[in-house]
Protein backbone atom coordinates (compact mmCIF):
# COMPACT_ATOMS: atom_id res chain seq x y z
CA UNK A 1 0.00 0.00 0.00
CA UNK A 2 2.60 2.57 1.22
CA UNK A 3 4.18 1.48 -2.37
CA UNK A 4 1.87 2.34 -4.16
CA UNK A 5 1.48 5.63 -2.37
CA UNK A 6 4.70 6.31 -3.25
CA UNK A 7 4.47 5.83 -7.04
CA UNK A 8 1.12 7.59 -7.26
CA UNK A 9 2.51 10.10 -5.28
CA UNK A 10 5.84 10.32 -7.62
CA UNK A 11 2.99 9.99 -10.60
CA UNK A 12 1.42 12.82 -9.98
CA UNK A 13 4.60 14.84 -9.33
CA UNK A 14 5.77 14.41 -12.86
CA UNK A 15 2.96 15.06 -14.43
CA UNK A 16 2.60 18.48 -12.25
CA UNK A 17 6.17 19.02 -13.60
CA UNK A 18 5.09 18.43 -16.94
CA UNK A 19 2.91 20.93 -16.79
CA UNK A 20 4.55 23.51 -15.48
CA UNK A 21 7.38 23.07 -17.86
CA UNK A 22 4.51 23.08 -20.50
CA UNK A 23 2.63 26.31 -18.91
CA UNK A 24 6.15 28.13 -18.41
CA UNK A 25 7.02 27.58 -22.39
CA UNK A 26 3.57 29.47 -23.41
CA UNK A 27 3.93 32.19 -20.77
CA UNK A 28 7.22 32.55 -22.98
CA UNK A 29 6.20 32.11 -25.98
CA UNK A 30 2.74 32.68 -26.78
CA UNK A 31 1.76 36.19 -28.71
CA UNK A 32 -0.36 38.13 -26.45
CA UNK A 33 -1.68 39.16 -23.10
CA UNK A 34 -4.87 36.92 -23.56
CA UNK A 35 -3.05 33.82 -24.90
CA UNK A 36 -0.90 34.28 -22.68
CA UNK A 37 -3.00 33.91 -19.56
CA UNK A 38 -4.02 30.75 -21.22
CA UNK A 39 -0.43 29.32 -20.33
CA UNK A 40 0.39 31.31 -16.95
CA UNK A 41 -3.71 29.15 -16.01
CA UNK A 42 -1.60 25.56 -17.02
CA UNK A 43 0.47 26.15 -14.16
CA UNK A 44 -1.66 27.48 -11.77
CA UNK A 45 -4.36 24.97 -12.14
CA UNK A 46 -3.46 21.45 -13.24
CA UNK A 47 0.61 22.06 -12.43
CA UNK A 48 0.29 23.65 -8.66
CA UNK A 49 -2.70 21.22 -8.28
CA UNK A 50 -0.99 18.07 -9.26
CA UNK A 51 2.17 19.02 -7.41
CA UNK A 52 -0.02 19.29 -4.57
CA UNK A 53 -1.62 16.48 -4.64
CA UNK A 54 1.42 14.80 -4.58
CA UNK A 55 3.00 16.28 -2.10
CA UNK A 56 -0.78 15.63 0.11
CA UNK A 57 -0.24 11.85 -1.10
CA UNK A 58 3.87 12.11 0.41
CA UNK A 59 2.63 13.95 3.68
CA UNK A 60 0.49 10.98 4.51
CA UNK A 61 -2.49 10.77 6.94
CA UNK A 62 -2.32 13.67 9.10
CA UNK A 63 -2.48 17.58 9.67
CA UNK A 64 0.17 18.60 7.35
CA UNK A 65 -2.20 16.80 4.52
CA UNK A 66 -5.15 19.32 5.30
CA UNK A 67 -2.76 21.92 5.57
CA UNK A 68 -1.67 21.00 1.55
CA UNK A 69 -5.06 20.36 0.42
CA UNK A 70 -6.30 23.86 2.40
CA UNK A 71 -3.44 25.55 0.15
CA UNK A 72 -4.74 23.48 -2.55
CA UNK A 73 -8.44 24.76 -2.37
CA UNK A 74 -6.82 28.77 -1.90
CA UNK A 75 -5.11 27.90 -4.75
CA UNK A 76 -7.73 26.76 -6.97
CA UNK A 77 -10.09 29.51 -5.74
CA UNK A 78 -7.69 32.22 -6.41
CA UNK A 79 -5.69 31.39 -9.24
CA UNK A 80 -8.87 31.59 -11.21
CA UNK A 81 -10.56 34.83 -10.27
CA UNK A 82 -6.83 36.65 -10.55
CA UNK A 83 -6.98 35.49 -14.40
CA UNK A 84 -10.43 37.23 -14.76
CA UNK A 85 -9.45 40.07 -12.94
CA UNK A 86 -6.43 40.31 -15.04
CA UNK A 87 -8.42 39.40 -18.28
CA UNK A 88 -10.95 42.31 -17.18
CA UNK A 89 -8.69 44.69 -16.61
CA UNK A 90 -6.84 44.10 -20.02
CA UNK A 91 -9.84 44.19 -21.83
CA UNK A 92 -10.67 47.66 -20.00
CA UNK A 93 -7.40 49.22 -21.10
CA UNK A 94 -8.83 48.40 -24.44
CA UNK A 95 -5.91 45.52 -25.86
CA UNK A 96 -7.35 43.82 -28.43
CA UNK A 97 -7.57 40.00 -28.06
CA UNK A 98 -5.05 38.62 -30.54
CA UNK A 99 -7.12 36.55 -32.93
CA UNK A 100 -5.22 35.02 -36.19
CA UNK A 101 -2.05 35.52 -37.72
CA UNK A 102 -2.26 38.62 -39.68
CA UNK A 103 -2.84 40.96 -36.26
CA UNK A 104 0.65 40.36 -35.96
CA UNK A 105 2.10 42.74 -38.21
CA UNK A 106 -0.31 46.19 -37.41
CA UNK A 107 0.21 45.51 -33.88
CA UNK B 1 24.39 20.96 -2.28
CA UNK B 2 20.89 21.08 -3.90
CA UNK B 3 19.94 23.89 -1.90
CA UNK B 4 23.47 25.56 -2.19
CA UNK B 5 22.31 25.69 -6.34
CA UNK B 6 19.10 26.65 -5.93
CA UNK B 7 20.65 30.22 -3.61
CA UNK B 8 22.88 30.71 -6.51
CA UNK B 9 20.05 30.23 -8.71
CA UNK B 10 17.84 32.87 -6.96
CA UNK B 11 20.92 35.12 -6.10
CA UNK B 12 21.48 35.26 -10.34
CA UNK B 13 17.41 35.95 -10.99
CA UNK B 14 17.54 38.58 -8.18
CA UNK B 15 21.24 40.07 -9.99
CA UNK B 16 18.89 39.71 -13.54
CA UNK B 17 16.09 41.41 -11.79
CA UNK B 18 17.92 44.62 -10.25
CA UNK B 19 19.83 45.22 -13.36
CA UNK B 20 16.42 45.14 -15.34
CA UNK B 21 14.95 47.62 -12.60
CA UNK B 22 17.88 49.83 -13.20
CA UNK B 23 17.51 49.62 -16.88
CA UNK B 24 14.05 49.77 -17.11
CA UNK B 25 12.25 53.53 -18.16
CA UNK B 26 8.98 52.71 -17.30
CA UNK B 27 8.49 53.02 -13.66
CA UNK B 28 4.88 51.26 -13.77
CA UNK B 29 7.09 47.91 -14.76
CA UNK B 30 10.00 48.88 -12.47
CA UNK B 31 7.61 48.67 -9.68
CA UNK B 32 6.03 45.30 -10.76
CA UNK B 33 10.01 44.23 -10.94
CA UNK B 34 10.42 45.48 -7.26
CA UNK B 35 7.68 42.98 -6.78
CA UNK B 36 9.45 40.21 -8.14
CA UNK B 37 12.78 41.06 -6.45
CA UNK B 38 10.54 41.19 -2.83
CA UNK B 39 9.34 37.54 -3.65
CA UNK B 40 12.54 35.95 -5.16
CA UNK B 41 14.21 37.63 -2.00
CA UNK B 42 11.30 35.86 0.48
CA UNK B 43 12.10 32.86 -1.15
CA UNK B 44 15.89 33.25 0.07
CA UNK B 45 14.74 34.47 3.55
CA UNK B 46 13.11 30.90 3.73
CA UNK B 47 15.82 29.19 2.86
CA UNK B 48 18.06 31.04 5.10
CA UNK B 49 15.60 30.20 8.00
CA UNK B 50 15.35 33.47 8.78
CA UNK B 51 11.07 32.98 8.50
CA UNK B 52 10.04 36.34 10.09
CA UNK B 53 12.12 37.86 7.80
CA UNK B 54 10.01 36.41 4.74
CA UNK B 55 6.97 37.11 5.70
CA UNK B 56 7.77 41.16 6.78
CA UNK B 57 9.57 40.98 3.15
CA UNK B 58 6.72 39.37 1.21
CA UNK B 59 3.48 41.49 3.32
CA UNK B 60 5.75 45.00 2.92
CA UNK B 61 7.95 44.50 -0.64
CA UNK B 62 5.19 42.82 -2.50
CA UNK B 63 1.37 44.05 -0.58
CA UNK B 64 2.35 47.11 0.59
CA UNK B 65 4.96 48.92 -1.04
CA UNK B 66 3.74 47.87 -4.53
CA UNK B 67 0.50 49.48 -4.42
CA UNK B 68 2.12 52.80 -2.75
CA UNK B 69 4.60 52.83 -5.48
CA UNK B 70 1.88 53.02 -7.58
CA UNK B 71 -0.01 55.51 -6.09
CA UNK B 72 2.88 57.71 -5.92
CA UNK B 73 3.48 56.74 -10.18
CA UNK B 74 -0.11 57.87 -10.31
CA UNK B 75 0.41 61.35 -9.08
CA UNK B 76 3.84 61.68 -10.66
CA UNK B 77 3.82 60.12 -14.07
CA UNK B 78 4.42 56.90 -15.63
CA UNK B 79 7.90 57.49 -17.60
CA UNK B 80 11.05 58.17 -16.13
CA UNK B 81 13.15 61.36 -17.73
CA UNK B 82 17.08 60.86 -18.71
CA UNK B 83 19.28 62.16 -16.98
CA UNK B 84 21.11 65.52 -18.97
CA UNK B 85 24.23 65.42 -16.09
CA UNK B 86 27.16 63.06 -16.36
CA UNK B 87 26.74 60.11 -14.32
CA UNK B 88 30.53 59.98 -13.78
CA UNK B 89 30.53 61.83 -9.75
CA UNK B 90 28.22 59.80 -8.60
CA UNK B 91 29.72 56.64 -9.86
CA UNK B 92 33.20 57.46 -8.21
CA UNK B 93 31.79 58.28 -4.65
CA UNK B 94 29.26 55.01 -5.10
CA UNK B 95 32.69 52.91 -6.13
CA UNK B 96 34.53 54.94 -3.17
CA UNK B 97 31.85 54.06 -0.71
CA UNK B 98 31.53 50.66 -1.55
CA UNK B 99 35.22 50.02 -1.60
CA UNK B 100 35.46 51.33 2.23
CA UNK B 101 32.72 49.20 3.39
CA UNK B 102 34.22 46.33 1.77
CA UNK B 103 36.98 46.88 3.43
CA UNK B 104 35.41 47.27 6.19
CA UNK B 105 33.88 44.09 6.70
CA UNK B 106 37.59 42.05 6.29
CA UNK B 107 37.58 42.43 9.83
CA UNK B 108 34.88 41.11 10.28
CA UNK B 109 34.03 37.66 11.43
CA UNK B 110 33.30 35.22 9.38
CA UNK B 111 29.79 34.35 8.20
CA UNK B 112 28.39 31.48 10.65
CA UNK B 113 31.43 31.74 12.61
CA UNK B 114 29.93 29.88 15.87
CA UNK B 115 33.10 32.29 17.70
CA UNK B 116 32.02 34.99 16.71
CA UNK B 117 31.30 37.71 19.95
CA UNK B 118 27.79 38.07 18.88
CA UNK B 119 27.44 34.38 19.80
CA UNK B 120 29.27 34.58 22.80
CA UNK B 121 27.42 37.10 24.99
CA UNK B 122 23.70 36.97 25.80
CA UNK B 123 22.45 35.07 22.67
CA UNK B 124 23.41 31.28 24.39
CA UNK B 125 20.92 32.92 27.75
CA UNK B 126 18.38 33.31 25.55
CA UNK B 127 18.49 30.41 23.31
CA UNK B 128 18.43 28.53 26.69
CA UNK B 129 16.28 30.06 28.79
CA UNK B 130 13.19 31.49 26.95
CA UNK B 131 11.43 28.02 26.58
CA UNK B 132 11.13 28.10 30.16
CA UNK B 133 10.38 32.04 30.32
CA UNK B 134 8.52 32.30 27.72
CA UNK B 135 7.06 29.38 26.55
CA UNK B 136 7.15 30.33 23.20
CA UNK B 137 9.40 27.55 21.32
CA UNK B 138 10.59 30.13 18.42
CA UNK B 139 13.13 32.21 19.89
CA UNK B 140 12.99 35.27 17.40
CA UNK B 141 9.17 34.87 18.45
CA UNK B 142 9.87 35.33 22.14
CA UNK B 143 12.20 38.28 22.32
CA UNK B 144 10.10 40.18 19.91
CA UNK B 145 6.81 39.63 21.05
CA UNK B 146 7.68 38.91 24.77
CA UNK B 147 11.65 40.89 26.00
CA UNK B 148 10.52 43.39 23.75
CA UNK B 149 6.67 43.47 23.90
CA UNK B 150 6.04 47.16 24.51
CA UNK B 151 9.31 48.09 21.76
CA UNK B 152 7.23 45.99 19.19
CA UNK B 153 3.86 47.98 20.00
CA UNK B 154 5.38 51.16 20.04
CA UNK B 155 6.64 49.95 16.88
CA UNK B 156 3.74 49.14 15.67
CA UNK B 157 2.10 52.57 16.36
CA UNK B 158 5.01 54.08 14.27
CA UNK B 159 4.38 52.16 11.41
CA UNK B 160 1.14 52.84 11.56
CA UNK B 161 1.03 56.74 11.55
CA UNK B 162 3.37 56.08 8.76
CA UNK B 163 0.91 54.27 6.57
CA UNK B 164 -1.97 56.71 7.55
CA UNK B 165 0.42 59.52 7.04
CA UNK B 166 1.32 58.20 3.65
CA UNK B 167 -2.57 57.28 2.64
CA UNK B 168 -3.10 60.83 3.30
CA UNK B 169 -0.49 62.70 1.29
CA UNK B 170 -1.51 60.12 -1.73
CA UNK B 171 -4.89 61.49 -1.56
CA UNK B 172 -6.77 58.36 -2.19
CA UNK B 173 -10.25 59.84 -1.97
CA UNK B 174 -9.56 62.46 -4.61
CA UNK B 175 -9.45 59.41 -7.43
CA UNK B 176 -13.14 59.06 -6.92
CA UNK B 177 -14.18 61.91 -8.87
CA UNK B 178 -13.50 62.06 -12.23
CA UNK B 179 -11.82 65.20 -14.31
CA UNK B 180 -9.14 66.26 -11.42
CA UNK B 181 -7.06 63.43 -12.29
CA UNK B 182 -3.64 63.67 -13.46
CA UNK B 183 -2.82 67.04 -11.94
CA UNK B 184 -0.23 66.42 -10.54
CA UNK B 185 2.51 66.28 -13.15
CA UNK C 1 14.36 12.74 -6.82
CA UNK C 2 11.31 13.35 -8.29
CA UNK C 3 11.19 15.97 -5.88
CA UNK C 4 14.50 17.25 -7.33
CA UNK C 5 13.25 16.88 -10.60
CA UNK C 6 10.09 19.46 -9.62
CA UNK C 7 12.22 22.04 -8.08
CA UNK C 8 14.83 22.61 -11.12
CA UNK C 9 11.77 22.95 -13.26
CA UNK C 10 10.27 25.72 -10.71
CA UNK C 11 13.40 27.38 -11.41
CA UNK C 12 13.06 27.32 -15.02
CA UNK C 13 9.71 28.53 -14.86
CA UNK C 14 10.15 31.06 -12.66
CA UNK C 15 13.23 32.37 -15.26
CA UNK C 16 10.74 32.13 -17.96
CA UNK C 17 8.26 34.48 -16.04
CA UNK C 18 11.14 36.88 -15.53
CA UNK C 19 11.85 36.83 -19.03
CA UNK C 20 8.46 37.83 -19.64
CA UNK C 21 8.27 40.21 -17.10
CA UNK C 22 11.34 41.84 -18.17
CA UNK C 23 9.90 41.79 -22.34
CA UNK C 24 7.03 42.77 -21.14
CA UNK C 25 5.45 44.69 -23.79
CA UNK C 26 2.76 45.83 -22.21
CA UNK C 27 2.11 46.72 -18.45
CA UNK C 28 -0.80 43.71 -18.30
CA UNK C 29 2.45 40.78 -19.34
CA UNK C 30 4.40 42.40 -16.26
CA UNK C 31 1.48 41.66 -13.70
CA UNK C 32 0.50 38.30 -15.11
CA UNK C 33 4.42 37.39 -15.36
CA UNK C 34 4.51 38.72 -11.34
CA UNK C 35 1.67 36.99 -10.26
CA UNK C 36 2.79 33.80 -11.86
CA UNK C 37 6.15 34.35 -10.19
CA UNK C 38 4.18 34.67 -6.96
CA UNK C 39 2.63 31.41 -7.66
CA UNK C 40 5.65 29.46 -8.20
CA UNK C 41 7.04 30.89 -5.11
CA UNK C 42 4.57 29.53 -3.34
CA UNK C 43 4.93 26.11 -4.53
CA UNK C 44 8.44 26.16 -4.21
CA UNK C 45 8.40 26.89 -0.73
CA UNK C 46 6.02 24.03 -0.89
CA UNK C 47 8.36 21.84 -2.53
CA UNK C 48 11.40 22.77 -0.50
CA UNK C 49 10.07 21.80 2.48
CA UNK C 50 9.86 18.36 1.68
CA UNK C 51 12.96 18.38 0.17
CA UNK C 52 14.67 20.07 3.79
CA UNK C 53 12.49 18.06 6.26
CA UNK C 54 10.70 20.21 7.67
CA UNK C 55 7.48 20.67 5.74
CA UNK C 56 4.76 21.67 8.26
CA UNK C 57 6.63 24.94 8.98
CA UNK C 58 7.04 26.00 5.50
CA UNK C 59 3.38 24.72 4.30
CA UNK C 60 2.31 27.73 6.82
CA UNK C 61 4.54 30.03 5.15
CA UNK C 62 3.18 28.82 1.53
CA UNK C 63 -0.45 29.51 3.04
CA UNK C 64 0.58 32.80 4.16
CA UNK C 65 1.94 33.40 0.65
CA UNK C 66 -0.41 32.84 -1.22
CA UNK C 67 -3.15 35.12 0.40
CA UNK C 68 -0.53 37.85 0.58
CA UNK C 69 -0.18 37.49 -3.24
CA UNK C 70 -3.69 37.66 -4.24
CA UNK C 71 -4.01 41.04 -2.13
CA UNK C 72 -0.98 42.52 -4.08
CA UNK C 73 -2.00 41.25 -7.67
CA UNK C 74 -5.90 42.19 -7.04
CA UNK C 75 -4.48 46.05 -5.99
CA UNK C 76 -2.04 46.54 -8.78
CA UNK C 77 -4.72 45.16 -10.97
CA UNK C 78 -7.15 47.83 -9.09
CA UNK C 79 -5.03 50.59 -9.99
CA UNK C 80 -3.67 49.77 -13.50
CA UNK C 81 -7.79 49.26 -14.47
CA UNK C 82 -9.46 52.10 -12.72
CA UNK C 83 -6.44 54.58 -11.02
CA UNK C 84 -4.69 56.93 -12.71
CA UNK C 85 -1.62 56.29 -14.51
CA UNK C 86 -0.39 59.35 -14.82
CA UNK C 87 -0.32 60.40 -18.49
CA UNK C 88 -3.27 61.54 -20.70
CA UNK C 89 -3.46 58.85 -23.25
CA UNK C 90 -3.03 56.10 -20.65
CA UNK C 91 -6.89 54.76 -21.64
CA UNK C 92 -5.84 54.33 -24.96
CA UNK C 93 -2.73 53.04 -24.73
CA UNK C 94 -0.29 50.89 -22.28
CA UNK C 95 2.35 50.16 -24.92
CA UNK C 96 6.23 51.08 -23.95
CA UNK C 97 7.23 53.75 -25.95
Amino acid sequence: MSGLTDLLSMALLGIGTLFLLIGATGLLRLPDVFTRLHGASVTDTLGAGAILLGLALAAGWGLLMGKILALLLIMALLGPSTAHALARAATHGFRKPWLHETDKAEK
Amino acid sequence: MLIESVNIFLLALLAVTAIAAVRLRDLFAVAMMFGIYSLLAAVMFVLLDAVDVAFTEAAVGVGISTVLMLGTIGLVGRYERGSVRSSLLPLTVVVATGATLIYGTLDMPHFGDPTAPVHQHVAPAYITESPQQTGIPNVVTSILASYRGYDTLGELAVIFTAGVGVLALLGLRRRKRPGKEGVGQ
Amino acid sequence: MILTITLIALLVTMAFALIRAIKGPTVYDRILASNALGTKTVLMIAVLGFVVGDPELYIDIAIMYVLIGFIGTVAVLKISEFGNLGQPQSHTETEDP
